[in-house]
């Protein structure tokens, strides 16, 4: 019996020693920096996503240091069109960005690639990456947001334009939404359906309210005494059906 | 000296028993031979291939997958079609389903070079059958996986390894637009070889026009409205078909349906024209009469060898089965409301307030939908209706309050709050307590059926499922793995209304070779006429596809094909956005001693969002790691 217990002794030394390895590990670790924006062509401004992976803009890295066809990597940006990722490996990248705009790669009808504004470079130390992109839809906000306190609503105003010339990427306009929620955080995937209201366009009938002013008024009773985040969402029919959004907006209901 | 003789011995034994040729097949294991040399090993093949093939059946569920005997995750519960306790959101399929479809495609290629070998065994008509019914299985199979990735390796051999490399098994994705072209190359093959009959379960030339049909549609509409693109870097569209290919696809579809022309028909076996008891009686008889000519392609069951528990799941709560499930699948009031024959409001919404914005109250529950249309009640069990002989009760509560002057809407127009807890009384589950009513009887404060506001069991909606359950199965039967009625994958119906939906897309694309509107027109009169439901007047009366499509829907409705259709048509994920389906709750005003209906939005609060992502279901990662030709769909 004593003896077990030696071996079973010996056995545990024997283990916790083996893992007492002096290589810990034969790359170096990913601690290089990648930030960036996706910014509109046309104004400068970051254009506007989802806080999501579900209809939030996508950062994609393809690592061409060892394959020419290399698995992607993604990571999503913030809702305000920037990214900042510190754990990346040293290597040499090509980086495109999906989202609400004019897609950086574009095919002709048999498939060949008519425009590639992917950028490739090497990321190191902290490395940074802008693109600037035609967004499908600028929404912006006309005025500032009203409290009805008769009815515990809030009414905004708003107006949708075209962010891109390019005839291909003119969609039927689907549909507008004001997006409500208790957090910063506010869009698609994160709105609290009982206030936040849409209106839905039928075939054609969004392309005419390109730059009429919209008003949407929130939908049942808000609660009284807190703060809630506005935001305004439009979008075209077109792949994934990504909304392009206003800034967000903060309202205290008295 | 003795020694030496034992060693001969050994010697001689170990030399004779080297002389067997020890290469020999394995004794224990089939060898093509045996199954390739007499019609029963050929069909001992087919039956396991049929076994397996992708068919969204009784066994089917998105978050199970296929052959599941647990159906509480019914599939029309995430596509509007109905509510259910264990549902409760928008799902899109939970499982991976892309080997088990490459595993039944090689066993098609592998029946397709084999039996050749091994033709001389059997006539010439014999050997083109199986073929074509082996490409027939193959097609389908292939069907399953594009509707649901887009562009798929095509395989049409069989692979060997280690005889082949893996870089030469790493088989990219296809287009799209090639994987539709390789089943239309497989089902015109199986057309053009197969027999025109079959004994039931089995495909033959008919069933495989009949598959075609259903393919080339979606394909179509794929061509029309989807808006998500996806190429390789070798021009492959794997993801999408050029809109140019619409039309082409759409022909297809049509002209494979007109092959199906006098072969079958429109079940109206005890149909009577202008008897709405008759017509009722003989929708519900379609579905359980194995000699329908409706009945293109069926998957059977037979208890005790193969069998499911439809019943047992979606049998309302007071027919309630000895394994305690009930009422899965509760229609909702949106899906109800695509019928006729009861009050509606001028947006064809159900009425249940009069002029003066109070209830309309009525003596039984019943008395609303006593006009509906036949195929509604055949479908779904409404407030009332007779179902194995009983009057199936459903109703949220009681009314307390005062009734004089009419009664007032319980909350307001599109609320999602929960009814007020004065006045109503209401069961938390089958329990209940009964309360007794100013004439001194008592009254459940729900109906038997529910609608129970706790535990769900009963009919959460307001309806409960009536297509597809037996009529006439004792209550001691309605076990899970107990029912054993027919699938019916296709029936002549669906061939119609592919017919219709295919013509008036060519109508409307200005294709003028046929007479399409008059055939789309004629084509969802005779669904209608079958059904009970008010004729189209004119062929211009069928100006919106949207007519076609809620047809559709209402004939099709809880056969597991809606949400495809959704799929292909590009339009849940605007049916479903934060949605929350519309339910009717039926009440019994005590002082009144009468019911009234309340329309509101499911009470639960359970909200619907597709993820537009779904169009294109993401490829399963273990394959990728596999494969890594292959590229993911968008967005995962």
């Amino acid at each position: 019996m004593k003896n077990l217990a030696y071996y079973i002794g010996l056995c545990l030394i024997l283990f916790a020693g083996s893992s007492c390895s002096k290589e810990y590990d034969n790359y170096p670790e990913p601690k290089e920096t990648l930030t960036g924006s996706v910014t509109d062509v046309a104004t400068g401004n970051p254009v506007q996503t989802d806080a999501s992976e579900n209809g939030g803009t996508r950062i994609r890295l393809d690592e061409l240091s060892y394959s020419d066809n290399p698995t992607p990597y993604y990571f999503f940006s913030m809702q305000d069109g920037t990214f900042n990722n510190t754990k990346i490996f040293k290597g040499t990248y090509r980086i495109s960005v999906e989202g609400p705009f004019v897609p950086l790669v574009q095919f002709d009808e048999s498939g060949n690639i008519t425009i590639d504004n992917r950028k490739t470079l090497d990321v190191e130390g902290t490395t940074n990456v802008d693109f600037e992109v035609e967004p499908f839809l600028n929404v912006e906000w006309v005025g500032e947001p009203v409290y009805n306190s008769a009815d515990s609503t809030i009414t905004v105003n708003v107006r949708f334009t075209r962010g891109t010339a390019n005839p291909e990427f003119q969609l039927n306009v689907t549909d507008i939404f004001l997006f409500v929620n208790p957090f910063p955080y506010v869009g698609n995937s994160n709105k609290d359906d009982r206030y936040s209201n849409q209106i839905n366009f039928n075939g054609t009938d969004g392309n005419s309210m390109i730059g009429e002013t919209i008003t949407i008024t929130t939908k049942d009773r808000l609660p009284t005494n807190r703060d809630f985040y506005l935001r305004i969402g439009a979008r075209v029919d077109y792949g994934l059906k990504y909304y392009n959004y206003t800034e967000v907006k903060k309202i205290t209901i008295p | 000296m003795k020694s030496k003789v034992y060693i001969l011995f050994a010697l001689l034994a170990f030399g004779s028993a080297a002389c067997t040729d020890l290469d020999i097949p394995p004794q224990n294991i089939i060898q093509d031979k045996d199954v390739f040399n007499t019609e029963g090993g050929i069909q001992i093949y087919m039956a396991r291939s049929y076994s397996q093939l992708p068919i969204e059946d009784f066994r089917y569920s998105p978050t199970f997958g296929f052959n599941n005997f647990w159906l509480v995750n019914p599939f029309s519960a995430t596509t509007g079609e109905a509510l259910s306790r264990d549902l409760t959101r928008s799902v899109t399929e939970e499982f991976n389903n892309w080997e088990a479809s490459y595993r039944l495609i090689r066993e098609a290629n592998y029946f397709l070079e084999t039996l050749p070998q091994y033709a001389s065994n059997f006539s010439e008509a014999q050997v083109k059958n199986w073929l074509g019914e082996a490409r027939f299985i193959r097609a389908v199979t292939y069907f399953a996986l594009v509707k649901r990735y887009g562009g798929v390796p095509i395989v049409d051999k069989i692979l060997n390894y280690p005889e082949q490399s893996i870089e030469e098994l790493s088989i990219p994705r296809a287009s799209e637009e090639a994987v539709y072209d390789f089943i239309a190359a497989d089902l015109d093959f199986a057309y053009e070889n197969m027999s025109e009959s079959s004994v039931p379960g089995r495909a033959n030339k008919y069933v495989a026009a009949a598959f075609k049909s259903r393919a080339m549609l979606f394909a179509g509409s794929i061509a029309k409205y989807n808006q998500i693109t996806l190429f390789d870097d070798s021009q492959n569209r794997l993801c999408g078909i050029p809109e140019s290919k619409a039309n082409a696809y759409f022909k297809a579809s049509y002209d494979a349906s007109l092959l199906l022309e006098g072969k079958y028909s429109l079940y109206k076996k005890a149909w009577v024209a202008g008897d709405k008891q008759a017509q009722f009686q003989n929708y519900v008889n379609l579905f359980f009469d194995e000699s329908s000519p409706e009945n293109i392609f069926i998957k059977g069951y037979k208890f005790p060898e193969t069998v499911h528990g439809y019943d047992a799941y979606n049998v309302p709560r007071q027919l309630m089965g000895g394994n305690g499930y009930s009422a899965e699948v509760n229609p909702t009031l949106n899906y109800v409301e695509l019928f006729e024959g009861f009050p509606k409001d001028a947006d064809g919404t159900i009425k249940t307030l009069d002029d003066n914005g109070k209830y309309i109250l009525y003596d039984q529950t019943i008395e609303l939908f006593a006009d509906a249309e036949p195929r509604l009640r055949a479908t779904v069990i409404v407030p009332g209706d007779q179902f194995k002989g009983e009057s199936i009760e459903i109703y949220r509560g009681i009314y307390t309050g005062s009734s004089a002057g009419g009664i007032s809407k319980l909350i307001p127009e599109n609320s999602t709050s929960n009814y007020p807890t004065a006045n109503i009384v209401s069961s938390p589950n089958a329990n209940q307590t009964p309360y007794e009513l100013p004439d001194g009887t008592k009254m459940n404060p729900a109906g038997r059926s529910g609608v129970f506001t706790a535990d769900g069991t009963g009919a959460v909606s307001g309806f409960s499922v009536r297509k597809y359950l037996v009529p006439d199965k004792p209550t001691s039967e309605v076990l899970e793995n107990r029912s054993d009625q027919t699938w019916i994958e296709l029936r002549y119906a669906e061939i119609l209304l592919n017919r219709a939906e295919a013509a008036f897309e060519l109508n409307s694309a200005g294709q003028a070779d046929a007479n399409y509107l008059i055939e789309a027109f004629s084509a969802i009169n005779a669904i209608r006429e079958r059904a009970g439901a008010t004729l189209l007047t004119s062929a211009a009366d069928l100006n919106s596809i949207d007519i076609i499509r809620n047809e559709r829907r209402k004939e099709l409705g809880f056969e597991n094909k809606i949400w495809w259709d959704l799929k292909r048509w590009r339009i849940i994920d605007e049916e479903q956005n934060g949605t929350l389906f519309r339910t009717l709750m039926p009440f019994y005003a005590a002082t009144a001693g009468k019911f009234f209906f309340d329309e509101r939005l499911d009470e639960r609060n359970v909200r619907y969002t597709f993820d537009t992502r779904w169009y294109y279901q993401q490829i399963p990662q273990d394959q990728i790691s596999k494969s890594q030709n292959l590229i993911q769909n968008p967005g995962y």
